[in-house]
């Protein structure tokens, strides 16, 4: 096995994901040319439906990450913020974002045409740390952005009261005054409703989608959730909604005929944690000993169904729920949901990814190896390693260790 | 060297474990929090004692369990020490949101150690009209909780707990002027001490001793301590041998810009007709922590720390994986270069600092300061 590689894919949709992926950043370089506004902002909140919706180009600095890892530019871009004295502990998507705008960006010959300079800054007040030093950073990086500093309450989903939803719905209220302010466009209604509707139905498929993945054998793995991009990018759009519409037609055409990944499905795997975006071949190495990844969290955490008559509110709860349902500030919460797909996807063990560069989403991981282990006897393994450095991933040792693990889960079930 | 004034302090870190279960025994309930950003006056006019919980440098034995090995040491340690049930007094923890460690270790406290309340204060970025709304709602909901377990503050309480707290920050605010003018006798690992003392003792107590303290002769007497004057900013300091090693090494800490040092102190009360906007009102113009600030709302209380105690150079001293110091230190390190102010930085492990090596590169930079 290689320390990088990218996965086996088996979906047709695996190709039309492609054109997807780069459609959406050539629209990214073109609003540059057709003058529409770029703003920066981080994912998983109400914004992104709001930006569509106003005609503004939504930009993730986050959601490049992944895309430089995948074309090797990761190690360039740390080699820069590491440079700048950016400590080596900080999260990877972190040092790869800030070593890509005081680098690579300025360069030509990027790949997918590389991001446009953002006119608009949307600077969180909530989610991870990480994610608001990168974009303070961006601050000062475009100085010639215009900044809306965010707010956000962070309390845990199960805990959200009244005045949690009343100040985020301010809050909204408060983005679209800034953004007409910035850009001279006003936030039609009437499009809004159809954005969140289009937002609610991408989230409806989604669902149907990883339904289909409780078949036994199961109709794609972990190996293809790249198919996740337009749940982070796209969310708002008839694109995501025609792009999932295929995916789920495949994939349920694939479940009627009991085709699955494998023809003989012996072990189902859980992933907890972000990938390792540069090397998403390690979810292709289960199969050689009949282990299939069916299930993961972290995509999960993309799908928030929104209530379409009410979109502000809607989208005011989904910026509540987002970032806490995949993080430590809803450990609670995280252990049912980690409880509750095992348990619907037929898990026999989880791979849990211990991963250096995300602290958020990696504390809370032992209680839920605990509640797996005291509720359901469902074994985990941990493994270290990083979703974007590769420096904190050695293969050997994860090879021995998920090998062995393998061989532990076959021999309980034989 | 102070030892007979300075000994009350000492004592109560000594004996704080005893102290506070003893206090707990006489039922009185005790709430632990980590970060500075924790409104301890909501804590205290609610019926409770406030205790800041410290980590210590110790083998652990626990932590692993729960926590990977990239949380930062003050709470992999902190951690480790409920875990061996060495917090058994404590009724819980309630904190106000700083960084993705502390809120989620506050999570896993609360799954795995016994305890009757456990809540995080969600605080907000913004300072306006709405957010300090916000945040009186989000103090009100927090009351509902404290009441719940027989306690609960009032307008009266709070006015009270507001007072006492003020004085108190008054008075260690006194000891930095003292320190910032050469006036203060003690070596910063000792002016450490006495901070943290009142971490883990009951505020009218800690009141007492800071004005015993203050009253006393010796504490101005011999300020002729020598060295180049330094601040230290950064995350938690909690053993003051990392203080010591700077002042042997050739510094004089004349500021600091720490948790456990000036951002826990100032400012020392905030303005409002009601005891809950000052509360609110204090926080909003506290002295800023990159948990929850911009560098650029940092660099002007940086320099006016800087200016006021005359120091030459600043040494940053990060928790180790601490990420909001992290990732800030880049920028500043810049920032002070422009001022002509050089820096240099060290990070404390599990095991605290390696003394050897640090002490050469102290050496080194004092030597360039001369
Ligand atoms: S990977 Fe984790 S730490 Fe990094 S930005 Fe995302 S949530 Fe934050
Ligand atoms: S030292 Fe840093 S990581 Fe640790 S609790 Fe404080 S701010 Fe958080």
């Amino acid at each position: 096995m290689e320390k990088t590689g990218k996965s086996r894919k088996r979906l047709k949709a695996a190709k039309e994901l492609n054109r997807v992926v780069t459609e959406y950043y050539v629209e990214c370089g073109r609003a540059k040319t057709e003058e529409k506004p770029v703003g920066w902002l981080p994912p998983m909140n109400g914004a992104i439906e709001i930006f569509y919706a106003m005609d503004i180009q939504p930009v993730f600095p986050e959601n490049w990450s992944p895309i430089c890892a995948a074309f090797g530019l990761a190690e360039r871009n740390f080699e820069v913020a590491e440079g700048m004295g950016y400590s080596r502990d900080l999260c990877g998507y972190m040092r790869n974002i800030i070593g890509y705008v005081h680098g690579l960006m300025n360069e030509e010959g990027t790949p997918l045409g590389g991001l446009p300079e953002p006119d608009i800054l949307l600077s969180p007040g909530g989610g991870c740390v990480p994610v608001i030093k990168i974009f303070q950073e961006l601050e000062r990086r475009f100085p010639k952005a215009k900044v809306y500093p965010a707010d956000l309450p962070q309390v845990p989903t199960e805990e959200i009261l009244p005045h949690h939803l009343d100040y985020s719905i301010a809050e909204i209220n408060r983005l679209v005054d800034f953004l007409s302010e910035a850009t001279g466009r006003k936030l039609d209604l009437d499009r809004l409703r159809e954005v969140v509707k289009l937002s609610d139905r991408a989230c409806e498929l989604w669902d149907e989608i990883m339904t289909y993945r409780r078949c036994i054998p199961t109709p794609f793995s972990a190996a293809e959730i790249g198919i996740m991009f337009v749940m982070v990018t796209r969310q708002g759009t008839q694109t995501a909604v025609d792009f999932l519409t295929t995916v789920r037609d495949e994939v349920k055409e694939k479940s009627a005929q009991g085709l699955g990944v494998l023809e003989q499905e012996k072990i189902r795997l859980f992933w907890d944690n972000i990938p390792l975006w540069y090397n998403m071949g390690l979810f292709n190495h289960f199969e050689g000993m009949g282990g299939v990844v069916v299930a993961e969290t972290y995509s999960s955490a993309w799908s928030l169904r929104l209530d379409t008559d009410r979109p502000i509110e809607a989208l005011a709860l989904k910026s509540l729920k987002s970032y806490p349902l995949v993080s430590c500030v809803s450990v609670d919460k995280r252990v049912e949901m980690v409880v509750k797909a095992c348990k619907e996807y037929s898990i026999d063990g989880a791979i849990l990814h211990r991963n250096k560069s995300c602290l958020p989403i990696t504390l809370g991981q032992m209680d839920i190896k605990k509640a797996l282990e005291a509720e359901l006897g469902i074994p985990s393994i941990v493994i270290d390693a990083d979703h974007m450095d590769s420096r904190n991933f050695s293969v050997d040792q994860f090879q021995t260790r998920v090998d062995a693990f393998m061989e532990m889960l076959l021999a309980k079930k034989s | 060297m102070q030892s007979d004034l300075l000994e009350p302090f000492y004592e109560a870190i000594k004996d704080q474990e005893q102290r506070l279960r003893n206090l707990a025994a006489e039922d009185r309930k005790i709430i632990g929090y980590f970060c500075t950003y924790t409104p301890v006056e909501l804590i205290h006019a609610s019926g409770f004692i406030p205790m800041r919980v410290m980590g210590g440098t110790r083998t652990l034995t626990k932590a692993d369990s729960l926590a990977p090995s990239f949380v930062c040491p003050y709470l992999r340690a902190a951690l480790d020490k409920a875990l061996n049930g060495e917090y058994s007094f404590l009724s819980g923890i309630v904190q106000g949101y700083t960084c993705d460690a502390a809120c989620g270790v506050v999570r896993i406290w609360e799954r795995n150690i016994p305890g009757e309340i456990f809540h995080t204060l969600a605080l907000p970025y913004c300072d306006s009209v709405h957010s300090r709304r916000f945040f009186h709602s989000e103090i009100d909901a927090l009351n509902v909780k404290f009441r719940a377990i027989d306690g609960g503050f009032n307008e009266q309480s709070l006015a009270d707990s507001i007072e006492l707290y003020g004085k108190i920050r008054r008075l260690v605010l006194e000891f930095y002027k003292m320190r910032y003018d050469g006036r203060l006798a003690i070596p910063a690992s000792e002016f450490l001490a006495v901070i943290q003392a009142g971490f883990v003792t009951p505020p009218e107590d800690y009141l007492g001793m800071l004005e015993r303290l203050a009253g006393a002769a010796e504490l101005a007497a011999a300020a002729n301590r020598g060295g180049t004057r330094v601040l230290v900013s950064g995350s938690l300091v909690e053993d003051g041998k990392v203080l010591d090693l700077v002042e042997e090494s050739g510094g004089l800490i004349v500021a600091d810009d720490l948790c456990t040092g000036i951002r826990n102190f100032y400012p020392a009360s905030g303005f409002g007709l009601h005891p809950i906007e000052r509360v609110i009102d204090r926080y909003m113009n506290r002295a800023p922590c990159p948990c929850r600030s911009r560098v650029s709302d940092r660099l002007p209380f940086l320099e006016d720390l800087l200016e006021r105690s005359k120091a030459q150079g600043v040494i940053f001293l990060f928790q180790k994986y601490c990420t909001p110091h992290l990732a800030d230190h880049p920028s500043l390190v810049e920032h002070c270069k422009a001022k002509g102010i050089p820096s240099i930085a060290t990070e404390m492990e599990e095991t605290g600092v390696n003394e050897g090596q640090l002490r050469t590169r102290l050496e080194a930079f004092f030597e360039m300061l001369r």
